[in-house]
């Protein structure tokens, strides 16, 4: 699907050149591989909302496309509904999931309609952000506990007597509120709803130079255009979670969140379809540096998702040789 | 109930004492004894931050009830995924299929006749139907398709549109006809209405997907569950502002009810369906982006990841969803007062030449289409030839202007918004949510009887303990007052544009598109420059709110100051009193009546939009309800959808009951 491009009659020649370059293209992946490969055919990949899943998703396409001939399709379906599309069998592959344990109860482990696919080489990591200008006035927000007796320093209409903590995307783990009862910090846990309105507000606070105090995480393109600094947690310990909606007994929350791998997901369907493109799929791999910068191409630089992919895989020959192999 | 009768007594002629005066006092009473009880339930924690002392018991609470709903949806699920799903599973499936296959036939047909084709038979079938002013609106949306650089997503949005507003219009229509002819299915009906309106689309995402799984089928079932309800409204409506005598001189005449019913009550209520039809395309157009999470495709996608990549096109998305709207819109209403049997009368030559004209139009969209593909035009307009990049850029500074809270403009939003959020909202929000819980219901349910009598303040009290059972009580009185606050601007500002439009024409053609941009532009669209703009949570989903409710206020109260009877102000006027006069002593108390049904509407638009607020930082039970979705917590999500449909109930049966007994006392 996503966008079938016609050529213009001024794009013809473009268009001849392009086609050229894609056959010369098949031709000598083809030959690299000893010519003995299995048809493609079509694959559907699902791509999120946010801008590290776009690029994921259009270096995936780039890459089937151009080199193993398969045709790629895009659709957008939120990370919930997305698993019965997998179970049935209309969504192909989802190249980043941020580890959704319930449906992997469902799906994976009970049904077995969706597949593991393994991590997508991303480490995801939550954590409290403040920005660097903050350190250069008061040096101990570095950890919580210089935070403690100064929380006031966060102030802002709407948390009154209070310092005020941005919290995250509802779609995202988090125990922040339990954090702050737990530290015994004097913050007003804000909600500030989905994370482009999360942006939104902090960004306005940075750009005053104001204090702020955010739910945040890795990776993120905007993380390369921010200096940001992680406030310093409580260690971890044996049995702590950090998905507070499981509930349970409060204490076992009393620690910084864990840095987890990132997760590809296929169908069933897919991953036994002998199709060559689940074979690259699953290796896959590629830094949170690789994304922020095809991110940030795409959402900061305003590059079409189709080149930002063709620039980086055009620079990262070697990384791409190794999904195929 | 005995004042109000003795108010009614008491009134004069012209200048009526309003019905609600007298109640005002009996409110004003509850109010104070509430404050009064606030005072006592307050107490402080450690840090000095004011607490419930009160707070709903634990004791009142149903805790296992979310859990059940998990449980429900997992037993759903595993059904549905079975070896061999039962057969009702397979229906379902299969209706969404034949929708799926609908749709991309349609959409494909679409691409077939490639643009030039689409274009050129598009408006020769709103030219021939429609008239010059639908053709140019049709022609006018293809060419802005064409300039965004956005016609292959807007066909596929056009053709589930299409889809979906005919499916709602099959269902809508037939229910309405019978809730219009029985009060009995009336009565039947109007609670599953309320239901499907005002219980948030995230709360029955996950259900549809898991009967219906994903694509166009499904985002066309979830569309038809918000746009059918105008439908059915508007038509039982329609059917029954017919006349009665009209009715029974047929009856008299010796026709059948169907006879009837085909004869003299559809054709009479032509005018009110065509409202309908025209509502069930605004309803459905504001759904495009929730139809897009779950597969719809189309404008609706490109808002969503717009939204976190790109919001200049999320906004020019939005724009062209607008667009799709209103040409739809405006080319049904040419069609139909065009075709309007009342008021053309066709002899044989006339209807010999439409005749003519019908073969000679398709004849030539069909040629216009085998030239477009004779000279090889491509299937959708190319988009390296639009003006996409043009006005990306250009939207982009202007949310760059926005963005800057160095601008004058940010001067100006920054203490409003805060001015709101501390003189209006905390206040409200802490007195509610902190006050004890008994006070608080038994004044609401108190404020209910005062203002509307016993059966609406029996459910009032029962939607209230409804909302504290399944554990939402504190997020609900969050919800509840950030609802009244919106409410109260958006009925402000409805009455005064209101009371405008009604004096003058100029300002009620004005308002007309504004009021289409507002109800069918998706709200996140409009929302994200007001968290740049006013970056207090809470503001931007009141925003969010007055912005989607105040049209329809402005709607209805210029409707009710129009039809308030010739005579009384000529009367009025005869007596020399001015036009500020007359507006404000004859005109407003008259139209009472229609303001009320503004105040009531406007409350249910404003709860529709509390899962929006809950996006952009307004908490409550919007952000409970996303989280339900977002998190898979379906349990969670439907019981805090329960509670806004709960407290939609309460207020709407409180206004409602009031614009009855406005309605007695009028008559």
């Amino acid at each position: 699907m996503h966008r079938t491009r016609r050529k213009s009659p001024i794009g013809h020649v473009l268009g001849l050149a392009v086609l050229v370059l894609a056959v010369a293209g098949l031709v000598s992946s083809g030959s690299a591989l000893g010519g003995a490969r299995q048809a493609c055919g079509t694959v559907t990949l699902n791509e999120q909302a946010w801008a590290g899943s776009t690029a994921n998703t259009y270096v995936a396409k780039y890459v089937l496309e151009k080199r193993l001939g398969c045709t790629v399709k895009i659709t957008k379906i939120a990370e919930i509904p997305v698993f019965q599309a997998m179970a049935d069998g209309k969504v192909d592959a989802v190249l980043e999931d941020w580890q959704h344990v319930d449906q992997y109860q469902q799906f994976v482990r009970k049904q077995k309609s969706v597949v593991l696919a393994g991590s997508n080489g991303l480490i995801g990591h939550i954590g409290w952000f403040i920005p660097r200008y903050l350190l250069k006035q008061y040096p101990e927000f570095k950890t919580w506990r210089g935070l403690k007796g100064k929380e006031q320093v966060f102030r802002s209409p709407e948390s009154g007597s209070q310092g005020m903590f941005l919290g995250g995307d509802p779609s995202y783990v988090q125990k922040d509120k339990e954090l702050i009862q737990l530290l015994g910090l004097n913050f007003k846990h804000v909600t500030v709803g989905a994370e482009p309105a999360q942006v939104a507000r902090f960004m306005q606070l940075i750009k005053q130079r104001k204090p702020v105090i955010f739910y945040w995480w890795t990776p993120q393109y905007l993380n390369a255009s921010l200096d940001l600094v992680e406030v310093q947690l409580p260690p971890r310990f044996k049995g702590c979670k950090d998905d507070a909606s499981s509930g349970g007994d409060i204490k076992q929350y009393r620690c910084r969140y864990d840095a987890y791998p990132l997760m590809k997901l296929f169908s069933k369907r897919f991953a036994t379809s002998g199709s060559p493109a689940v074979k690259v799929l699953r290796n896959f791999r590629w830094s949170n540096a690789d994304q922020n910068l095809v991110a940030k191409w795409i959402a900061g630089d305003k590059v079409k998702p189709e080149k930002a992919a063709e620039r980086w895989v055009k620079a990262n020959a070697a990384k791409v040789n190794a999904w195929l192999k | 109930m005995a004042s109000v009768a003795a108010d009614t007594v008491s009134t004069r002629p012209l200048s009526h004492r309003p019905w609600w005066r007298g109640r005002l006092v009996g409110v004003g009473v509850v109010v104070a004894l509430m404050v009064a009880s606030y005072r006592l339930g307050v107490t402080t924690d450690a840090n000095g931050v004011a607490v419930a002392r009160f707070p709903w018991p634990e004791e009142l609470v149903w805790n296992a009830f979310p859990g059940h709903l998990d449980a429900f949806q997992t037993w759903l699920l595993d059904q549905r995924n079975a070896e061999d799903p039962s057969i009702v599973f397979a229906l379902f499936n299969g209706f969404a299929t034949l929708v799926d296959s609908l749709v991309s036939w349609l959409d494909r047909f679409l691409l077939w006749l490639t643009w030039v084709g689409t274009a050129a038979t598009a408006t020769l079938v709103a030219l021939r139907f429609g008239g010059v002013r639908a053709a140019a609106w049709v022609a006018g949306a293809l060419a802005a398709f064409a300039l965004m650089g956005l016609w292959e997503e807007s066909m596929q949005t056009v053709a589930l549109m299409l889809a979906a507003v005919a499916l709602s219009l099959a269902v809508g229509i037939p229910v309405g006809i019978a809730a219009g002819l029985s009060t009995r299915v009336q009565r039947a009906v109007t609670p599953v209405l309320d239901t499907m309106q005002i219980v948030p689309a995230f709360a029955y995402l996950m259900p549809v997907v898991i009967l219906f799984s994903v694509g166009p089928g499904a985002a066309v079932v979830a569309t038809m569950i918000y746009a059918i309800p105008p439908a059915v409204r508007i038509t039982a409506l329609g059917i029954r502002s017919v006349a009665p005598n009209t009715v029974e001189a047929a009856t008299s005449l010796g026709a059948t009810r169907p006879q009837i019913l085909a004869k003299v009550q559809l054709p009479l209520a032509r005018r009110m369906l065509m409202l309908g039809v025209n509502q069930t395309i605004l309803f459905a157009l504001s759904m495009v982006v929730i139809a897009g999470l779950i597969g719809g495709g189309g404008l609706g996608d490109l808002v969503t990841s717009g939204l976190y990549s790109s919001p200049a096109m999320a906004i020019l998305a939005g724009a062209a969803i607008v667009i799709v709207a209103m040409a739809l819109d405006r080319a049904t209403e040419a069609t139909a007062s065009r075709t309007d049997p009342t008021r053309r009368h066709l002899d044989d030559s006339a209807r010999r030449t439409l005749r003519f004209l019908t073969v000679g139009a398709a004849a030539a969209a069909a040629a216009s289409v085998a030239l477009a593909k004779e000279l090889g035009a491509p299937a959708a307009y190319p988009e390296g030839r639009s003006a996409q990049e043009w006005l990306l850029a250009r939207i982009q500074s202007a949310l760059d202007y926005v963005q800057d809270p160095a601008r004058f403009l940010f001067a100006v939003t920054e203490p409003l918004g805060n001015a709101i959020l501390v003189h209006l909202v905390q206040p409200l929000q802490s007195f509610l949510i902190l006050g004890p819980w008994f006070t608080t219901l038994a004044g609401v349910t108190a404020i209910a009887l005062v203002v509307s009598g016993v059966r609406p303040a029996l459910t009032t009290l029962a939607m209230f303990v409804a909302i504290g059972v399944v554990g939402m009580w504190e997020p609900a009185m969050d919800t509840f007052s950030q609802v009244l606050v919106a409410t109260g601007i958006a009925v402000a500002i409805g009455i005064a544009l209101g009371i405008a439009a009604s004096e003058s024409a100029l300002v009620s053609r004005a308002l007309r598109p504004v009021n289409d941009v507002l109800q069918t532009l998706p709200q996140l669209v409009y929302i994200i420059p007001f968290v740049y703009l006013m970056p207090v949570s809470i503001v931007p989903g009141i925003v969010a709110g007055v912005l989607y409710a105040f049209p329809v206020v402005v709607r209805l109260v210029e409707r009710g100051l129009r039809d308030v009877a010739p005579e009384a102000v000529e009367a009025a006027s005869a007596f020399g009193a001015s036009r500020t006069q007359l507006i404000a002593k004859v005109k407003v108390p008259l139209a009472g009546d229609a303001i009320m049904l503004g105040i009531n509407q406007g409350i249910i638009m404003v709860l529709a939009v509390v899962v929006i607020g809950g996006l952009v930082g307004s908490g409550g039970l919007g952000y409970l309800v996303t989280e339900g979705l977002v998190r898979g917590q379906f349990g969670q999500g439907v019981a805090a959808s329960l509670a806004i449909l709960a407290l939609g109930i309460a207020l709407d049966r409180v206004t409602q009951a009031t614009r009855q007994a406005g309605k007695e006392v009028l008559a």
